[in-house]
């Protein structure tokens, strides 16, 4: 079993990796200004933010008006892992006095 | 044919540069290696998406060029081709967070293991964890006597 596993991951990899090159014919080609993603709804927002929100950056106005709870839930995620990543660490402070 | 395969030379790495990453998080042991694999895989995702966003033919970042705005331009006089995609930047700036977040806690849980069990190697990690769960001393702990 443990002889195998990397044979077998190996395998796995190349499988996957040759599903992920059989879909890449459909995708468009770079820098297309054609292409799905940038027809939608990007024209929108290059003619009408700066319009909209005052900010000449696109980026900064799309982060931060457009998709301001997007943001708010993204604060929450990086202040999520800074406590967990200080109640992780901080046990180990402790058990260590503990010892001491 | 080569031209075929030269427009979307981009994806080819993509799909490179995830799976060296998908073999890290699968085939090695080392739990920090296998961290650097997921680091990869997600660095792959991100350059994916960013590639999305790029137009050919003259087009800037998104920031809008002094001419273009000003309460005396009308809305029709900014040229859409002349900027890049914002919205794949932006959602990328969100994925470079979160896998920041992912990262540091991951690294804070390693440092935990190492305390715990003394290595980061997948497979003495479970040997330890065998001989604690049928009531032995750890072979680490027995080599030392």
């Amino acid at each position: 079993m443990r002889k195998w596993f990397k044979p077998i991951s190996l395998a796995t990899v190349i499988l996957t990796g040759m599903v992920l090159i059989y879909g890449i014919h459909d995708m468009p080609a770079l820098g297309d200004p054609d292409s799905p993603a940038n027809r939608h709804i990007s024209p929108r927002y290059i003619t009408e933010a700066t319009r909209k929100t005052a900010t000449p950056n696109i980026v900064s106005a799309v982060l931060g008006d457009y998709r301001s709870y997007d943001t708010l839930g993204e604060s929450a995620v990086i202040f999520t892992a800074s406590i967990s990543c200080l109640f992780l660490l901080r046990r180990i402070r402790r058990q260590r006095n503990h010892d001491d | 044919m080569t031209e075929y395969f030269l427009a979307k030379y981009n994806f080819w790495i993509y799909v490179v540069l995830m799976m060296i990453g998908l073999y890290a998080m699968m085939g090695k042991r080392n739990l920090v290696k296998k961290l650097i694999g997921m680091n990869i895989f997600q660095t792959s995702i991100i350059l994916l998406f960013v590639s999305a966003g790029v137009k050919k033919g003259g087009a800037t970042v998104p920031i809008l060029r002094h001419s273009d705005y000003g309460p005396e331009h009308a809305e029709h006089l900014i040229r859409v081709a002349d900027y890049l995609n914002p919205l794949p930047h932006v959602l990328m700036l969100t994925a470079i967070v979160v896998s920041i977040a992912t990262t540091g806690v991951a690294l804070a849980t390693l440092i935990l293991i190492y305390k715990r069990y003394n290595t980061l190697e997948e497979d003495e990690i479970m040997a330890i964890r065998k001989d604690i769960r049928s009531y032995k001393t750890p072979r680490i702990l027995r080599s030392k006597d």
